[in-house]
């Protein structure tokens, strides 16, 4: 139903490097953006304004503040997609892994082009009309269809690939992008037509989601995982649950059974969880080194 | 029996796992997130939006040809803005109510499994109804007081009181009821509604009194909770699942973790309260950490005392 304000994010990177000279463009894209909305406003007081009976002002104001909302909306992702545009003139967006420094050239782009992407995402997703944000996302290069419902979660702007009729369960993460330690690792990831991702599901870049696939809540993919075609996953990371055969022309009286024997289930997910084993590593410590570096040195 | 015949028989095994019963069982929890992304929902949309924003204009236009002088008006400005606002979501509940009611009157929502086409009426107008729904809900929990959004719910036909509280929590506004005094976390996602694959399941969710369910679980239709249950964080339950009285859950999918103490505690503070009113009665509770701990202290012979 509704998003509460707690979960309440849009699509925007968890750790952005911040520099003041990109808010430089986020200022001008929150100007510009006001702009059209400023002449509207005062296209519409000479129109219908005059002294003895404004009444006319006062009917069709609100459909007119509807309107102005989204004329501000559309212009914000227009801006930005001149200025995207202009920044990867000057670097191309490439996938791989990179230094999460602000030396790293991919890194600060990264940074820069989330930093623009902000700002018209957030206006759209403020809205509880959906179509902004698949506007949104179209705009800014992610391949989607319009049927889709990718507002409830949180979704990145680029390198990403949607098929047909994908519907994102609420607080899903579906990322292209991640960082882990002092890497940011940036990969495609596909998901194709008729996927049914659960909610609070996270997908890691670079997974590969096949047809017909439904995934558990709570479960999770790592980084460059491919799922296979018409199979329901769950764990983390995702394992093969059962065959998906929902999307077949089923008699509705067999759905309706209900699980009877809860100890049964409980132990086809015990069966699916998987214990890693920890190998003793042993870490070196300051003194061993200088121990090491001294022994070699002899 | 050799270990041939032992390996045929898990062949035998795995032939019947892939049989067609055990696969149409709905064993997991998915998201009920459906493609409402339709153009259409316009037409719903805009006359709420217009008709409620009618309503504060006419309020705007009595404010601006009063006699009262200006400096009275810039005064009262800022309530005035509150109040706006405040006008414009309860026309808006107002408004959607009466397109639900309309809608209702065609097509009376009910429980089932339903397909996921374009052609199935129960589908079409489920969507209908959570669009009309959604506006609202979703500008009562912009405002500054988001426990207000108890009054939507209650609006909207889902049984509750000012006692529970849901402000954080992802719900569904319909085939849900409350008890007394339920709590949901941060993040949670009730669903009474839930899609698999083709098909729509709408079941009813109940909550007993006392119930409490953690942050960020997943809360499946047809779930049961029954009083004083709790359900930890990061838990999920499957569909239809029963969650006995006095319990802990916890877990994907949910299962019983230990028996709710604080429920007892609390019933204890209660029932003290309102049986010994404002008479001082003295009642004497031990507190012997060394006696309570015995059970724990191995005793000579290597058993545990108990």
């Amino acid at each position: 139903m509704s998003t509460p304000n707690s979960m309440r994010v849009g699509p925007f990177c968890a750790s952005v490097l911040v520099k003041k000279k990109y808010l430089i463009a986020y200022i001008f894209l929150i100007w510009i953006s006001l702009l059209p909305a400023i002449l509207e406003i005062w296209w519409y007081w000479q129109m219908l304004w005059y002294e003895p009976r404004p009444i006319h002002f006062y009917i069709f104001l609100p459909l007119y503040l509807f309107v102005i909302y989204v004329t501000t909306v559309l212009v914000a992702i227009f801006f930005a997609k001149i200025i995207l545009v202009i920044v990867n003139i000057f670097h191309k967006p490439r996938e791989g892994v990179f230094l999460r420094d602000p030396s790293d050239r991919d890194y600060r782009y990264w940074s820069l082009r989330n930093t623009i992407k902000k700002w018209p995402t957030w206006l759209a997703h403020k809205f509880p009309f959906p179509f902004l944000d698949n506007i949104c996302f179209k705009m800014f290069g992610v391949k989607t269809k319009f049927s889709n419902s990718l507002f409830e979660g949180w979704v990145d702007t680029e390198f990403i690939e949607f098929g047909s009729n994908v519907v994102v369960g609420q607080g899903a993460i579906i990322q292209s992008s991640v960082i882990i330690g002092n890497f940011l690792i940036i990969r495609k990831t596909v998901i194709e037509e008729n996927v049914r991702v659960g909610a609070h599901v996270i997908i890691m870049p670079g997974t590969h989601i096949g047809k017909n696939c439904i995934l558990n809540t709570w479960s999770s993919t790592m980084v460059g995982q491919e799922l296979e075609e018409g199979w329901i996953y769950n764990g983390g990371p995702a394992k093969k649950f059962k065959k998906n055969r929902f999307f077949e022309d089923i008699p509705i009286e067999k759905l309706t059974e209900t699980i009877g024997d809860m100890d049964g289930l409980l132990k086809k997910y015990d069966d699916q969880y998987v214990k890693r084993k920890m190998k003793k590593r042993k870490f070196l410590t300051r003194k061993d080194k200088e121990e090491n570096a001294t022994e070699e040195k002899e | 029996m050799t270990e041939e015949e032992k390996d045929e028989q898990k062949v035998v095994k795995e032939d019947d796992d892939t049989d067609e019963d055990s696969e149409f069982i709905i064993d997991f929890t998915t998201s009920s997130a459906i493609n409402r992304v339709s153009l259409k929902f316009l037409v719903v949309y805009i006359p709420i939006f217009w008709f409620s924003g009618l309503v504060v204009a006419t309020l705007w236009y009595n404010y601006t040809i009063s006699p009262v002088p200006w400096v009275i008006k810039l005064l009262f400005l800022p309530v005035l803005l509150i109040a706006f606002s405040f006008l414009f979501i309860f026309s808006c509940c107002f408004f959607s109510k009466l397109l639900l009611i309309f809608i209702n009157l065609i097509h009376v929502p009910k429980e089932g499994i339903f397909r996921t086409e374009k052609g199935d009426t129960d589908f079409e107008f489920w969507r209908l109804r959570t669009e009309i729904k959604k506006i609202t809900l979703w500008l009562i929990r912009n405002w500054p007081l988001p426990w207000i959004d108890v009054i939507a719910f209650r609006w909207f036909g889902i049984k509750m009181d000012f006692s529970s509280h849901l402000n954080d929590s992802w719900c569904d506004a319909e085939f849900i009821s409350f008890g007394k005094n339920v709590t949901i976390g941060q993040g949670a996602a009730i669903m009474s509604s839930m899609v698999v694959g083709n098909y729509l399941i709408i079941k009813k969710i109940r909550f007993d009194d006392y119930s409490l369910v953690g942050g960020q679980s997943t809360i499946a239709p047809g779930t049961h909770f029954g009083e004083d249950t709790v359900l930890g964080a990061v838990s999920v339950t499957t569909l239809n699942q029963e969650l006995e009285d006095g319990w802990i859950y916890s877990g994907i999918p949910a299962r019983k973790l230990k028996p709710n103490q604080y429920a007892e505690m609390r019933r204890d503070i209660i029932h003290k309260v309102d049986v010994d009113g404002r008479e001082k009665v003295e009642t004497e509770h031990e507190v012997n950490i060394d006696d309570d701990k015995k059970h724990l202290i191995k005793q000579d012979d290597g058993g545990v005392n108990e």
